[in-house]
């Protein structure tokens, strides 16, 4: 039987053939072609010689405590991160959602954060976090909380948690604003009606907003967990996956692994692993939020 | 039950006075119906009462109690919106619950409560759906369950039936009729349309930019309206008012320049203690049970409103009486009603 498509259906299948083209050329080949190569024993210091090897380098990497460190790191880092980044988004979304003078100034100082490159944000917060000249030194000096200066990267309990604070600085105005936006949409008259029905600040919060800012929230906790689960730069440029293995995650596994052991075949594999690590968290936080018409 | 006096209500928004002094007092029980064209301040007058706007100036007693300050929920109002606004998230049962919930009611008791509403709304087979999977009428009587569930002593409702359609409109009119009977609540209705409020209301405050242009009875309204604003705003299709043309009441000074309104319905054949006036049909639009003329006058064209029998057609002179009695005067200045 021919397949029958409606005029619209045909309309829609040749606009959108191009861009499944040039997806299918840029995004679907690397993706396969990288699965092909975690298959393969290829050490790049040995490029002649790379051996199908079926799983096996998936094989090494679960059973090296390398891997069960990263993973360890990486869950707290990104658990924290996606945290707290969500609860302050709430929050400032909440304030920023009063009407009051200097909203629109606030609201525009808001996405600074966010437009400033990684690398520029990952410098900044060395520079702060610096031992010698550090801001943070400084501030708590002065304060008189802190009586000498301290290497806070070089502290292995504090590092993990002082990364994540410089990610959350960039990452939470994006989805304050995000949430902003589902809260405007709320329409005032619900509130009112609450108010009339009898309902406390928090009350409304719990009744009015949080349900209709599900969807914000469905899409913030998926989007930072994705961002934070493999976040690199930060790492790269504030600690190198140290001090000892107190910030090695999987990201910074994966590039040693790849750039420095130039063992692409297993550097391959753990960007599986971790790609499918992703797929399900992200898969289990939307079941966690999404009950249907909930 | 409670009486609502407003002394000297005032709203300003920055330099707009959306509300102007206003002196309302609604009695105890009573059908009170706040009617005005778009941005007259009703929904502004109606949001000051439930404690949801400020009160810029002025008082605001239930009873003798004075509420000017208090916040919504502890003047125990409920209120209707336009929009329904019902709880997306909750079904019928979970809406209608949600007053009795947050004031810590027993379950069985709120569930008795929920059940009783349902039934005399017609919600019971409606209850486990979601406000998205009701039609506008279903949604509108929710939103009234929210409201009568907790029976309270003031009822506020804000042009609820203006998202419906024509004949859902009649039947939810007939319903909110029959709850104001049923539950002797005093209640505070705001709309724009002047029917619905002839229909419903006990009295009618008739407001513009603001300021209570009459409160009266609906037919104190419709029959001695006070000034031309209100003449005009009530009555379907509008009042007829001319400088020239019509006969001048014999209460009406001579020589005082007016405008005199005539009612589209208050005309007869020719006879006897009558005023007859003729002209030239322009226009002839049958209604069914009336027919509707465009009649020329001397001093400009009127609307008319006809039983079918008389037979008019297109073009044709036509003779008519009009009690004098039956006529409106009003000051052409001031434009205010001068009475007999
Ligand atoms: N938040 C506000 N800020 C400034 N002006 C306002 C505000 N709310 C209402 N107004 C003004 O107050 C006046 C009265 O508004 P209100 O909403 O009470 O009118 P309404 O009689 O309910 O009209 P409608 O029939 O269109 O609902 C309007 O002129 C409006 O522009
Ligand atoms: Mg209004």
């Amino acid at each position: 039987m021919r397949l029958r498509l409606s005029y619209d259906d045909r309309s829609a299948a040749i606009l959108v053939f191009p861009v499944l083209a040039v997806l299918l050329v840029v995004a679907a080949y690397p993706i396969l072609y990288s699965f092909w190569v975690s298959l393969h024993d290829i050490v790049l210091t040995r490029p002649l010689r790379r051996p199908f090897v079926w799983f096996e380098n998936y094989e090494r990497m679960l059973g090296d405590a390398r891997f069960h460190t990263a993973v360890l790191r990486t869950t707290v880092y990104t658990v924290v991160t996606v945290t707290v980044t969500t609860v302050l988004a709430v929050g400032v979304a909440l304030f920023l959602n009063e009407s009051f003078r200097g909203n629109k100034l606030l609201n525009a100082l808001l996405l600074l954060p966010w437009a400033t490159p990684s690398i520029v944000n990952g410098l900044m917060w060395k520079w702060i976090y610096d031992p010698t000249y550090g801001l943070m030194n400084a501030l708590l000096v002065k304060l008189g909380l802190l009586d000498s200066y301290r290497a806070w990267l070089g502290d292995p309990d504090l590092t993990l948690f002082l990364i994540s604070n410089a990610a959350i600085w960039k990452q939470m105005p994006l989805a304050a604003l995000l949430l902003l936006v589902t809260m405007k949409a709320i329409p005032d008259d619900l509130y009112r009606a609450a108010k009339v029905d009898g309902a406390t600040v928090f009350q409304r919060f719990v009744h009015v907003t949080l349900p209709a800012l599900k969807p914000g929230l469905m899409l913030v906790l998926v989007y930072e967990t994705m961002i934070s689960i493999r976040h690199f730069d930060l790492f790269l440029i504030m600690t190198q996956g140290g001090p000892g293995d107190a910030s090695y995650t999987l990201s910074w596994l994966i590039y040693v692994e790849t750039f420095r052991s130039l063992r692409f075949g297993t550097g391959a594999a753990l960007s599986y692993l971790l790609a499918m690590l992703t797929f399900l968290l992200s898969w289990l936080v939307i079941r966690a939020l999404g009950e249907r018409n909930a | 039950m409670a009486a609502i006096t407003l002394q000297g209500v005032t709203k300003r928004y920055g330099s707009v006075t959306a509300v102007q002094a206003l002196d309302l007092a609604i009695h105890e029980g009573e059908f009170m119906v706040l009617l005005g064209p778009s941005g007259c301040g009703k929904t502004t007058t109606l949001n000051m009462i439930a404690g949801l706007e400020e009160i810029s100036d002025g008082t605001l007693l239930f009873d003798t109690t004075d509420v000017t300050r208090l916040p919504p929920h502890k003047r125990e109002v409920a209120m209707v919106f336009q929009s329904y606004a019902l709880y997306p998230n909750k079904t019928v049962a979970e809406n209608i619950a949600f007053p009795l919930k947050l004031r810590r009611v027993p379950k069985a008791e709120i569930e008795r409560a929920v059940a009783g509403v349902a039934e005399q709304l017609e919600l019971t087979p409606l209850l486990g759906r979601r406000p998205n999977q009701l039609s506008g009428g279903q949604r509108q009587r929710v939103a009234l369950g929210r409201a009568i569930v907790r029976q309270p002593s003031v009822f506020l409702m804000d042009e609820p039936l203006s998202n419906l359609d024509a004949t859902l409109r009649l039947s939810m009119r007939s319903l909110i009729k029959r709850l104001h009977h049923q539950l002797k609540a005093t209640f505070v209705y705001v709309t724009h349309d002047q029917a619905e409020a002839l229909t419903l209301a006990d009295r009618i405050a008739v407001m513009r930019g603001g300021v209570v242009q009459q409160l009266d009875t609906p037919e104190g309204i419709y029959e001695r309206p006070a000034n031309i604003f209100v003449a005009s705003f009530l009555g379907s299709p509008q009042i007829n008012l001319l400088r020239e043309g019509l006969p001048r009441p014999d209460w009406v000074a001579e020589g005082r320049d007016v405008i005199i309104g005539l009612r589209p319905e208050d005309v007869a054949r020719p006879g006897e203690g009558l005023a007859t006036l003729g002209g030239r049909v322009e226009l002839v639009s049958p209604l069914g049970s009336e027919t509707q003329l465009e009649v020329a006058l001397s001093g400009g064209s009127v609307t008319l409103r006809v039983p079918k029998d008389w037979r008019v057609r297109e073009g044709e002179a036509l003779e008519f009486g009009v009690d004098p009695a039956r006529l409106h005067a009003f000051d052409a200045a001031t434009e205010q009603r001068i009475a007999p």
